[in-house]
């Protein structure tokens, strides 16, 4: 199981509402979070298969943007 | 189609349309990359200050495929209509009104369900009859609550929304077994009773929490959309010689621009000819306009006064002062975090716990339960869910901060958002803003003294006569405080004024007299009594702004102007500082000043010559040392500090920019009531927390006896006679206690 963690630019929880329907939506991931309480609104996903490219990708059909952070 | 615009060569059509459903300033991000990626669109830029997105698009799409694209991510684009924003201020009245008919409906339903529970539980249609009414209440009305819940869950966190969905369903669908299958409990000797009421009554109570609360709520701020307001739409440039009007977004750096008397500043700039003062406490904070002449540098969204001048434009669109102002101020209001309320904090320790104590009492009963072991376990720990969730959980916030909402209102204290009372009475630093919030924030005449009392009559005539054409901004002080003395004007002529020095002028027998300051006096050579001197320094000393007053031969009057200090500042300000917060005061205005207020009203902590990004920064530095920060203000200056504070209040007397952003206003702009506000705050938590405290104990002491705690002893478990006590009991302790902090003093 690989963790990515995002600095992204999901802001509140309008912006989650947006986001979730499509990450819900990615079989391919196992369980994902926003901390809206964080100053970089860090998105964690756990999956097994996606790349952090591809995270991105998917957020980015809803027009969000996500940077990996690196540990 | 009054707002788009074709242009005929390349059929691309230029539309501006209102964006619904944008909550934040990445939100507005989101839909201009959604609207980008969308084919046929050439050009996209979306403001999220005013909700709207201006979209440059080919003939291979129209405006309804772009609304399906924005649709499909759950924003939406008005189309087709002449009043766009009125429709948006329709949606958000339609919201209330939604809430409102849930509120109503589930009510509506709820009763029947409720009589049938609590008079006639044993009569069987009954059960049938609560049932078909309940599912619309839960499934419709309450699947908010399942939809957050099951979000919650999700990310393995539990609030409010856990506890109502947990227990509601699990009541609901154990009445709904005992409904259809009655049978099975009496084969094993127990008697099913079902709980539909109990489910039904805290949807309805915590629809109705919701709907007071939304009405104690005003309307969303505009802060942004006033900002906005504050760059005129067109200016004047000077373009081959000739002056042309042109729109704002054509303006370009290098443009020579106009500025007439009364007219606002398009954009920043530098001044290359002419002469003026500038109104710039939308910037500064300060209220005395300041001179521009040659090489000053002028800012977008000042006032220009009697004069007029030309500037060349610097900084145009979005590189403006004020561009930059909305810009922090959005992402101050933006990017804070919210605040996790008492309720859903309380709720997310009770879930797990009720969780396992419901494990605890399945386990215990399969050992200990005898014969019956497996059906007294699943009775008895679903009990333990279905008692778990207090009806008045839902009223426990609301009502206490409705009456704390109407308190407020009642000592001038305009309350906007329930947030801030949660978190006044945590208050323990105080940002005052100088000028308007300590002080009036208008200068005026503090002292005067004349040299030969016997002809001030005469001597006040001319001096009000030539300070009624004086363009000097405290000239206003002056005339003022002579008119409010019944001073009639005297006739002058060769009125001149002399640019940094002041004003002079002849009365009717020809003597020459002049207005201004210590250089103006010195180099007429007129003379200055030692009185007038002594005067002018100790004045000068506390702050004053020294004006003299003379005939040719010597000085006949020392005059002194200053922004006064509120009278019960002061006070205030020992008030708060014996609760042990301390207070600042920054602002904009010299050292000498600030010092001298600050040595007035007893402050030890003050900083002089900020900006308004400083002061945001002032604050945030303190919020980074774990304080909760409460910042105080009242210009447009302020706004960007006041978003970033943790509690904003605003005075009545300010601007509107500051009123909006702020969360609170003090309708009188009196400091004394903002202990009280803090005080009001902390009466308001407490009655919050003893609401939780009644709404949760009844349901409380129904947990051991739903697990069958008493049924070794009287053979007890729970039915729907002692959830419905829990229910009334916790109901009435909740609203009278809340009604109780009505009385209480602030």
């Amino acid at each position: 199981m690989k963790e990515f963690k995002f600095k992204s630019n999901i802001n509140c929880t309008g912006c989650l509402s947006k986001v979730t329907p499509v990450l819900d939506s990615e079989e391919k991931i196992e369980a994902w979070d926003v901390d809206l309480q964080s100053v970089d609104r860090v998105l964690t996903v756990k999956t097994e298969e996606l790349s952090a490219e591809e995270v991105k990708k998917a957020i980015a059909t809803v027009g969000f943007s996500a940077e990996e952070l690196t540990a | 189609m009054s707002e788009s615009q074709i242009i005929a060569e390349n059929k691309a059509k230029k539309e501006s349309l209102p964006v619904t459903g944008m909550t934040c300033a990445a939100c507005a991000n989101s839909v201009e990359t959604i609207l980008k990626n969308t084919g046929g669109v050439i050009n996209v830029n979306v403001n999220f200050a005013n909700s709207m997105a201006l979209v440059e698009y080919d003939e291979s799409t129209n405006a309804e495929k772009l609304q399906k694209a924005l649709q499909a991510v759950g924003y939406d684009l008005i189309l087709n209509t002449e009043n766009a924003s009125q429709i948006q201020e329709d949606m958000q009245q339609q919201h209330y009104q939604d809430i409102k008919q849930r509120t109503i409906w589930s009510a509506i339903l709820t009763l029947p369900v409720f009589i049938l529970g609590m008079f006639f539980m044993d009569w069987i249609p009954g059960r049938w009859i609560s049932m078909v009414l309940s599912i619309p209440i839960l499934f419709w009305l309450g699947q908010s609550f399942f939809i957050n819940a099951w979000k919650q869950a999700k990310h393995g966190k539990a609030n409010m929304d856990t506890l109502v969905a947990l227990s509601t369903g699990i009541a609901f669908l154990f009445s709904v077994f005992n409904t259809f299958f009655p049978d099975f409990w009496h084969a094993r000797g127990i008697h099913p009773h079902v709980y539909y009421e109990a489910a039904t009554v805290i949807i309805t109570f915590i629809t109705l929490g919701k709907l007071l609360e939304e009405r104690a709520k005003s309307n969303t701020s505009s802060a942004i959309k006033k900002l906005m307001g504050l760059q005129p739409k067109t200016l004047k440039v000077i373009l081959n010689g000739e002056e042309i009007e042109m729109p704002i977004n054509q303006v370009e750096v290098g443009h020579t621009i106009v500025v007439r008397p009364g007219e606002k500043i398009p954009v920043d700039g530098k001044v290359i000819s002419g002469n003026s003062y500038v109104d710039e406490s939308m910037i500064t904070g300060e209220p005395i306009p300041v001179q521009k002449s040659k090489g000053a540098e002028v800012f977008a969204g000042t006032v220009n006064q009697k004069g007029s001048f030309r500037f060349v434009a610097e900084k145009v669109g979005g590189e403006t002062l004020l561009s930059q102002i909305i810009e922090m101020v959005q992402e101050a209001q933006g990017s804070k975090a919210p605040v996790q309320k008492l309720v859903d904090k309380i709720a997310g320790i009770f879930v797990p716990i009720v969780i396992i104590i419901s494990i605890i009492t399945f386990a215990t009963w399969m050992f200990l339960g005898g014969e019956d072991a497996f059906t007294h376990a699943l009775l008895t720990s679903v009990a333990v869910l279905v008692i778990a969730c207090p009806c008045a959980l839902g009223l426990a916030t609301p009502t206490a901060i409705m009456v704390g909402i109407g308190k407020g209102a009642e000592n001038n204290i305009l309350i906007k958002d329930a947030e801030s009372l949660e978190l006044g009475h945590r208050v323990n630093a105080i940002v005052l803003d100088k000028t308007g919030t300590i002080t009036e924030g208008k200068p005026l005449i503090t002292n005067v003294h004349w040299i030969n009392e016997n002809e001030s009559n005469h001597l006040s005539s001319i001096l009000l006569a030539m300070e009624t054409q004086s363009e000097h901004p405290l000239g206003e002080a002056v005339t003022n405080h002579l008119k409010s003395e019944g001073v009639k004007l005297s006739p002058i002529e060769k009125f001149d004024s002399i640019t940094g020095q002041g004003v002079t002028a002849f009365d009717e027998k020809g003597e020459q007299y002049f207005i201004g300051n210590e250089r103006l006096i010195v180099k007429n050579k007129i003379s200055i009594s030692e009185k007038a001197k002594n005067l002018l320094s100790q004045w000068q000393s506390e702050a004053k702004t020294v004006i003299l007053f003379a005939n040719s031969r010597e000085v006949v009057a020392v005059l002194a102007i200053a922004d006064k200090i509120k009278a019960t500042s002061k006070s205030a300000i020992q008030t708060l500082q014996q609760q042990n917060i301390e207070v600042y005061m920054l602002t904009g205005d010299n050292k000498q000043t600030a010092a001298e207020v600050a040595k007035q009203v007893n402050l030890q902590h003050f900083q002089a010559e900020v900006m308004p990004s400083d002061k945001a920064n002032f604050i945030k530095k303190l919020q980074q040392q774990g304080k909760i920060v409460a910042m105080v203000g009242d210009g447009i200056n302020d706004s960007h500090a006041l978003a970033q504070a943790d509690v904003s209040i605003a005075m009545g007397k300010g601007s509107d920019i500051a009123m909006d952003v702020a969360k609170m206003t003090l309708i009188t702009s009196d400091l004394q009531a903002i202990p009280k506000a803090l005080n009001l705050s902390k009466k308001t938590v407490i009655g919050i927390r003893q609401n939780l405290f009644w709404a949760f104990i009844y349901n409380i002491i129904g947990i051991p006896i739903a697990a069958g705690l008493l049924y070794p002893i009287n053979g007890f478990l729970l039915d729907p006679m002692i959830a419905g006590a829990a229910m009334a009991l916790s109901s009435v302790s909740v609203v009278s206690n809340s009604l109780r902090l009505k009385r209480a003093k602030i």
